[in-house]
C-alpha cells in the first residue's frame, strides 16, 4: 500500500533535511536558496550538496558574508512571487541579519494587512554540546519567539528533519528552522523514512515517551537527554511522559495540557539561557491555563545565563544534561 | 573596471570635450510643463500637509520634502511603468508621483491615487495599509512600490530581490531606491550595492544629500567631497547631481537607469540639496540648535521651482508673466496660499485630502490581524 510505503535503507538527519530541500526544489520551480557557500561546497555541512548542479546558478546563490542582504534579498524575492530558503552557515551568524528577519520580514505580512506573504525558511546548525564554544553553539530561537510574524521549528528525529523542512517550505509565513548539529549524523537516531511524500504538520508537539509520574518538555537535543532521564526514572519505579513540542511557534499547547492532567507535574528543559528562555514562557503558560493540574510548583532546567563556553567540562557545566533532569524530576515527583 | 566613474559632467564620463546628448534632450516642451507642474504638486502637497498638520487634523510626525521635490519628480519621470521603486520617509510624493505620465487620474497607473496617499496620511482604513504603520511605511506589490520601513537603507536588499525575481522572470525592469546620505553608513547600504554590483542587478541608489541626518551633519557622516565616489568601492559607476535642478537630476539618474537596463548592473546617483525644515515637523523649532540661521537661508536660496522656471524661461518654454503668475518659489509653508499653485494641482490634492478625511478609521480589532498568513 502506498500511504505505508517505507525505503529500506536508514538515513541521518543531514540526509533528511537535504532530501526535504532538493524534493522541495523539485516541485516549485519558484524555489530559491541563497547561503554563504551553498553552491560548489554544499554548504559547511554539506546540506546542500548536489543543488547547484541540478539547478545552477539561477536558483542557488552562493552569497556575499552578508547576513542581512541575504536575508533582505531573499525578502524582496518573496515580496516578488518566489519562496527562498536561505541558509546561515550557523544560526549564531543570524544575529548579522536581525533586522531584516525582525523588522522587515517577521512584518511584511502584518503591516500589509495580509496583501504580501513571505514564504521564507531560514535554517541553520544549531545547538552545543559539541565543543563550538561562544559563536557556533547557540539556540537563540526565544530572540524570535519575541518578533510577532515568526514560526520556528526545532526537530530531533530524522523523520521529523524531514517532514517539518517539507512544511516549512510550504509555509506562506517565515519560518527560523534550527537543525541540531550534533544530531547530523548521528548512527543511534537514524531511520527509514517513508518513500513517498509527507510532511510534519508545524504547531504540532510530539510524545515522545509516555508516562504518567511527570512531564517532562523539551525540544532539539536535550529531548535526548530527556529520554535518558527518563530511563533513571523507570528504573526507579516512574514512568515519565516526554513532550517533544517540534514547534517553538506555534506552540502547541493542548498536548502538554493533556499531558498535565495526567502527570500533575511539569519539567521544561531547554539548552537556551533561563531569562526570558522559552522555556519561561512553556512555564507562564502552563502555570495560566494548566494550574489546577499542577500538584507541584513547575520548574526549568535551561543553561545558565552564561554564553557556551568551548571546553568540555566548562561547556557540560553550564547545560542542562541527564543527571540535572533526572534530579528534577525526581525533586518534583516526590514534591 | 571599465565601468567605474565617477562623474559630474556626462561629457567627462564618455571622456571627450565634443557635445554630448543628455537624456534631457529628448524631453518635449510638453515634458517641462509637466515636470513644472509635477514640482508644483509635490511642493503643495507638502505645504498642505504642514498646515493640516498645524490644525491638528493629522498625527504622527511629518518630514517635510520642501526644497527637495526636484530630487523626486527628476528621478521618477523616466522610469517605466513595471519598474520598482522604494521611497522613505522624506519621500510622500514618490508614492502618487510614479508612472505619474500616464496620466494623474489614471486609475490603471502603477503608482497610487491621491487617495490612496491621503488616506495613509489620515490613517483611514482606506489606505493601501489599512493605516497599520504610519506615514510613509506604505507600498503596493501591484504596483510595484516596496513598502518603506523606519530601518532606512534597509529596503535596498528588498530591491536587489525584486529585481533578481524579474530578472529570473525574464523581465527587463529596474529598482530604484530613495536614501538620505545619513543612511549611507547603515552596514546594510555598503552590503546590498555591493551584492547589486556582484550580481550586476539594476538598482539605481538615489542619495538626497541633504546635508543632514536629523541633527548630524555630512562631516559627522562620511569623510568624502562627494558622496557618489564611494561607487568606486563597489566597481559601479557614481554620479553626482544638482538636486535643486529637476533637469540635471533627471539627466544623471536616467544615466544610471540606461546603464541598469542595459545589462550593467547598479550604481549610485548623490543629488546635492538641502533640508528646508527640522527631521520632522517635531523638531522644527529646535532645529536651530545644531544648525546655524547663515546655512539655512543659503541652503534654501535655489528653490527648485525657481530654477526650473529659469530655464523653461532661457529655452522659451515659459514667459516670465507666466512664471509670476503662481509664485510657490521661495515661500515657506506658513507664507504660500491656494493662489500661489496652479489649480489643477490645488483641485487635485483637495480630491484627495477630503476623500481621506470622509473615508472610515478600520475597525480595532484588525489591530490583531494579519499577523500570520493562514493557509
Amino acid at each position: 500500500m502506498a500511504a505505508t510505503a517505507v525505503g529500506t535503507e536508514k538515513k541521518n538527519y543531514l540526509t533528511a533535511l537535504k532530501e526535504a530541500i532538493a524534493e522541495e526544489m523539485a516541485r516549485n520551480p519558484h524555489m530559491i536558496c541563497m547561503g554563504e557557500d551553498i553552491g560548489a561546497l554544499g554548504g559547511a555541512f554539506g546540506v546542500t550538496d548536489g543543488l547547484i548542479a541540478e539547478y545552477g546558478r539561477e536558483r542557488v546563490y552562493d552569497m556575499p558574508i552578508s547576513e542581512a542582504t541575504i536575508v533582505g534579498t531573499a525578502c524582496g524575492l518573496c515580496l516578488n512571487g518566489k519562496t527562498v530558503m536561505v541558509e546561515m552557515q550557523f544560526i549564531d551568524f543570524i544575529s548579522c541579519g536581525f533586522d531584516q528577519i525582525v523588522n522587515m520580514t517577521a512584518t511584511y505580512h502584518y503591516r500589509t494587512a495580509g496583501d504580501v506573504s513571505m514564504p521564507m525558511v531560514i535554517r541553520g546548525p544549531a545547538g552545543a554540546y559539541g565543543g563550538g564554544a561562544l559563536y557556533h553553539s547557540q539556540m537563540n530561537e526565544a530572540w524570535f519567539a519575541n518578533s510577532p510574524g515568526l514560526k520556528i521549528v526545532c526537530p530531533s528525529t530524522v523523520y521529523d528533519a524531514k517532514g517539518l523542512m517539507k512544511a516549512a517550505l510550504r509555509d506562506p509565513n517565515p519560518v527560523i528552522f534550527y537543525e541540531i548539529k550534533d544530531l547530523y549524523r548521528r548512527r543511534e537516531i537514524e531511520e527509514v523514512l517513508p518513500e513517498e511524500d509527507y510532511i510534519v504538520p508545524l504547531g504540532k508537539a510530539r510524545v515522545a515517551r509516555e508516562g504518567d509520574a511527570i512531564t517532562i518538555v523539551s525540544y532539539g537535543q536535550n529531548v535526548y537527554h530527556c529520554l535518558k532521564a527518563a530511563e533513571n526514572l523507570e528504573s526507579e519505579g516512574y514512568q515519565a511522559e516526554v513532550i517533544d513540542i517540534r514547534s517553538i511557534v506555534p506552540l502547541d499547547e493542548e498536548t502538554i495540557i493533556e499531558s498535565l492532567k495526567k502527570t500533575n507535574r511539569l519539567l521544561v528543559v531547554n539548552e537556551a539561557p533561563m531569562t526570558c528562555g522559552f522555556a519561561g514562557e512553556i512555564l507562564s503558560r502552563m502555570t495560566e491555563k494548566a494550574f489546577e493540574y499542577l500538584d507541584a510548583p513547575p520548574m526549568r532546567i535551561t543553561r545558565m545565563d552564561t554564553p557556551v563556553p568551548w571546553v568540555k567540562p566548562l561547556e557540560l557545566y553550564v547545560l542542562p544534561s541527564v543527571e540535572k533532569i533526572t534530579a528534577g524530576a525526581l525533586k518534583l515527583i516526590k514534591y | 573596471m571599465a565601468t567605474t566613474t565617477t562623474d559630474t559632467d556626462p561629457a567627462q564620463a564618455q571622456g571627450t570635450d565634443s557635445p554630448v546628448s543628455r537624456p534631457s534632450d529628448r524631453l518635449t516642451h510638453d515634458d517641462y510643463r509637466e515636470l513644472l507642474l509635477q514640482l508644483y504638486l509635490a511642493r503643495y502637497f507638502d505645504v498642505r500637509l504642514i498646515k493640516e498638520k498645524k490644525r491638528g487634523r493629522l498625527r504622527g510626525t511629518l518630514y517635510s520634502s520642501h526644497n527637495q521635490e526636484a530630487i523626486l519628480v527628476g528621478s521618477l519621470y523616466g522610469l517605466e511603468p513595471m519598474d520598482w521603486i522604494s521611497p522613505i520617509h522624506r519621500d510622500m510624493p514618490a508614492f502618487f508621483l510614479k508612472d505619474f505620465k500616464a496620466g494623474w487620474e489614471n486609475p490603471d497607473r502603477m503608482g497610487m491615487s491621491i487617495e490612496e496617499v491621503c488616506s495613509q496620511v489620515w490613517g483611514k482604513a482606506t489606505s493601501p495599509g489599512r493605516a497599520r504603520d504610519n506615514w510613509s511605511h506604505i507600498g503596493s506589490k501591484a504596483k510595484r512600490i516596496i513598502h518603506s520601513t523606519s530601518m532606512l537603507a534597509g529596503t535596498i536588499p528588498a530591491a536587489t530581490g525584486v529585481t533578481l525575481a524579474d530578472r529570473l522572470n525574464g523581465l527587463n525592469t529596474i529598482a530604484m531606491t530613495f536614501n538620505g546620505e545619513g543612511s549611507t553608513a547603515q552596514g546594510v547600504f555598503h552590503e546590498a550595492i555591493n551584492f547589486a554590483a556582484v550580481e550586476k542587478l539594476p538598482v539605481v541608489t538615489i542619495i538626497e544629500n541633504n546635508q543632514w541626518a536629523y541633527g548630524t551633519p555630512t562631516h559627522y557622516e562620511y569623510a568624502l567631497e562627494d558622496f557618489a565616489r564611494r561607487a568606486d568601492g563597489y566597481g559601479i559607476p557614481g554620479f553626482v547631481a544638482d538636486g535643486q535642478d529637476v533637469i540635471d537630476v533627471y539627466d544623471k539618474v536616467m544615466m544610471a537607469v540606461e546603464h541598469a537596463r542595459s545589462g550593467k548592473g547598479p550604481s549610485i546617483v548623490e543629488c546635492k540639496t538641502f533640508r528646508a525644515y527640522g527631521h520632522g515637523d517635531h523638531d522644527d523649532d529646535r532645529a536651530d540648535r545644531y544648525r546655524p540661521e547663515e546655512e539655512v537661508v543659503e541652503g534654501r536660496k535655489r528653490d527648485p521651482l525657481h530654477v526650473l522656471k529659469e530655464r523653461m524661461i532661457s529655452m522659451g518654454i515659459l514667459t516670465q508673466e507666466e512664471a509670476d503668475k503662481h509664485p510657490a518659489e521661495n515661500k515657506g509653508a506658513g507664507e504660500v496660499t491656494d493662489a500661489d499653485f496652479p489649480p489643477k494641482v490645488v483641485e487635485y490634492l483637495t480630491k484627495g485630502v477630503q476623500f481621506a478625511i470622509k473615508a472610515p478609521l478600520p475597525d480595532e480589532t484588525e489591530g490583531a490581524m494579519w499577523v500570520f498568513k493562514e493557509d
